[in-house]
C-alpha cells in the first residue's frame, strides 16, 4: 500500500493551491500564482500516473501547452488591469 | 484600430472549440475544447479600454480557469481509479460541480450577475447562449442524477428569487437565465434532443429580446419608462418577456409544456410544483415591468421620441414568430 501514498501528495498540493485561490489576498498576482501551483500538481500528477501505466507522454505535453497559454491569457488580463487600475489589488474592484 | 476581423477570428475559434468539447473521444479532449472556449472568448470581452470591462474580463477569467482546471483535476482521479467503482459518486459530483461552475448554474452562479452586468447586449447574447453548449452536453455523459435534481432545484430557486431586486435589465435577463439553465439541465438528464429543442427555443427568444434591447440602446429599467414607445415594440415587448417567461399561446411555453409533461408521467410531483412556482414569480416580475405601459393612463413622456420606423419589420417579425410558433409547428407534419 506504500505506492498509493504519493496520491495524497498530489490531492494535498491540489487542494492547497485551490485554497490560496479562494482566500482573500491583497493581490492578484498571488490568485493567478496558485493557479499555475494547481496546474504544476496535475503536472506532476499526470506524470507519475503516465509512468505508472507506461504510456507515452504526448498527453502531458499537451496539457503543459494548454497551461501555460491559460497562464499567459492571465498575465495579459493582469497586465491590462494595471494599465486601466494602476495597480493589481483587490480593493480597486468597485464597479460590480 | 478595426476591431471586426479580430472578432471574426475569435468568433470562429469560439465556435470550433465547441466542436472540439462535444465531439471528442475522450474526456481530456473535452477538456483541451473547454480550454480553447475560454481563450477565445477573453479576447471577445475585453476588447473596451474601461474599467469595467477589465473587471469583467478578470472575473469570468478566473471563475472559468478554476472550474476547468478542477475538472481535468476530476478526470485524472477519475482515470486513475479505474477498477474503484465505490468512488463513483464522488467523483460524479466533483465533475459535474465544475461543469456548473462553468455554466454559471447555482450554487456556483455568483459571477454570472456580475459580469452580464459588465458586458454588452451582443457578448451577453454570447455568454448566455453559446458559452452553455458545451458544459451542458459534457454534463450529459457523466451526470450523477440525484446531485443534479438538488442543483436543478437550487437554481430554479435562486433565478426566480433573485430577479426581484433588479433594476438593471442585464441582470434580471441573467437571473432568468439561470432558472432556464435549471430547465435545461432537467431536459438533459431526460434526452438530448428534447434538451436541444428546448435551447434552440431559449436562444430564439434571448436573441429576440437582446436585439430589441440593443436597438434601443437600453440597460436599466427605468429607461423603458422614459422613452416614447412606439404601441408594436411595447406589445413585442410584452411578447417577448411573456414568452420568456413561459406563458401558454407563445413561443416559450411548448419545450416547458413537453418538460412538464415527462415529470407527470414519471411522477414527479414535487420536482413539478417547484418548477412551476418558480416560474409564476418569474412571470411576476417579467409583467411587473411591462403592464403600468399598457394600462389606459400609461406613462408617455413627449420630449424622447425613439424613432424606430427603419427597424419595425425585425420586430413586427420576432412577435409574428413568437406568437404563432406553437400552432404553425403543428402543421409541419401535414
Amino acid at each position: 500500500m506504500l505506492i498509493y501514498d504519493i496520491w495524497f501528495l498530489f490531492i494535498y498540493m491540489f487542494f492547497i493551491g485551490n485554497l490560496i485561490f479562494v482566500s482573500k489576498n491583497k493581490h492578484l498576482l498571488v490568485v493567478l500564482l496558485s493557479l499555475e501551483f494547481i496546474v504544476l500538481s496535475i503536472f506532476f500528477f499526470f506524470l507519475v500516473l503516465l509512468m505508472f501505466i507506461d504510456y507515452d507522454m504526448y498527453m502531458l505535453m499537451v496539457f503543459l501547452v494548454f497551461s501555460v497559454c491559460e497562464g499567459s491569457l492571465g498575465l495579459s488580463i493582469l497586465v491590462s488591469m494595471i494599465r486601466s487600475h494602476g495597480n493589481d489589488y483587490f480593493q480597486s474592484f468597485s464597479m460590480l | 484600430m478595426n476591431n471586426n476581423s479580430n472578432k471574426m477570428f475569435f468568433l470562429f475559434i469560439l465556435f470550433f472549440s465547441t466542436l472540439i468539447s462535444i465531439s471528442s473521444n475522450s474526456w481530456f479532449g473535452c477538456w483541451i475544447g473547454l480550454e480553447i472556449n475560454l481563450l477565445s472568448f477573453i479576447p471577445l470581452i475585453s476588447n473596451s479600454k474601461n474599467l469595467l470591462s477589465v473587471e469583467t474580463s478578470l472575473k469570468y477569467f478566473l471563475t472559468q480557469s478554476l472550474a476547468s482546471i478542477n475538472f481535468l483535476f476530476m478526470i485524472l482521479i477519475k482515470f486513475s481509479l479505474l477498477k474503484n467503482f465505490d468512488m463513483n459518486n464522488i467523483i460524479s459530483i466533483m465533475m459535474n460541480s465544475s461543469l456548473l461552475m462553468k455554466m454559471g448554474s447555482a450554487p456556483f452562479h455568483f459571477w454570472f450577475p456580475n459580469i452580464v452586468e459588465g458586458l454588452s447586449w451582443m457578448n451577453n447574447f454570447m455568454l448566455m447562449t453559446w458559452q452553455k453548449i458545451s458544459p451542458m452536453i459534457l454534463l450529459s455523459y457523466y451526470f450523477n442524477k440525484n446531485f443534479l435534481i438538488f442543483m436543478i432545484i437550487m437554481n430554479l430557486i435562486i433565478g426566480s428569487l433573485g430577479g426581484l431586486n433588479q433594476t438593471s435589465l442585464r441582470k434580471l435577463l441573467a437571473f432568468s437565465s439561470i432558472n432556464n439553465l435549471g430547465w435545461m439541465i432537467f431536459s438533459i438528464m431526460i434526452s438530448e434532443n428534447l434538451w436541444l429543442f428546448y435551447f434552440l427555443i431559449y436562444s430564439m427568444m434571448i436573441f429576440m429580446m437582446i436585439s430589441l434591447f440593443f436597438l434601443m440602446n437600453m440597460y436599466f429599467m427605468n429607461q423603458l419608462f422614459i422613452n416614447n414607445m412606439n404601441f408594436f415594440i411595447k406589445l413585442n415587448l410584452l411578447i417577448n418577456f411573456l414568452s420568456l417567461g413561459g406563458l401558454p399561446p407563445f413561443m416559450g411555453f411548448m419545450p416547458k409544456w413537453i418538460i412538464i409533461n415527462f415529470l407527470l408521467i414519471n411522477k414527479f410531483y414535487f420536482l413539478t410544483f417547484i418548477f412551476m412556482m418558480t416560474s409564476l414569480i418569474i412571470i411576476y416580475y417579467y409583467i411587473r415591468i411591462i403592464y403600468s405601459s399598457f394600462m389606459f393612463n400609461y406613462f408617455k413622456m413627449k420630449w424622447m421620441n425613439l424613432l424606430m420606423k427603419n427597424n419595425m419589420s425585425l420586430i413586427n417579425l420576432s412577435s409574428f414568430i413568437s406568437i404563432s410558433s406553437m400552432i404553425l409547428s403543428t402543421f409541419i407534419f401535414m
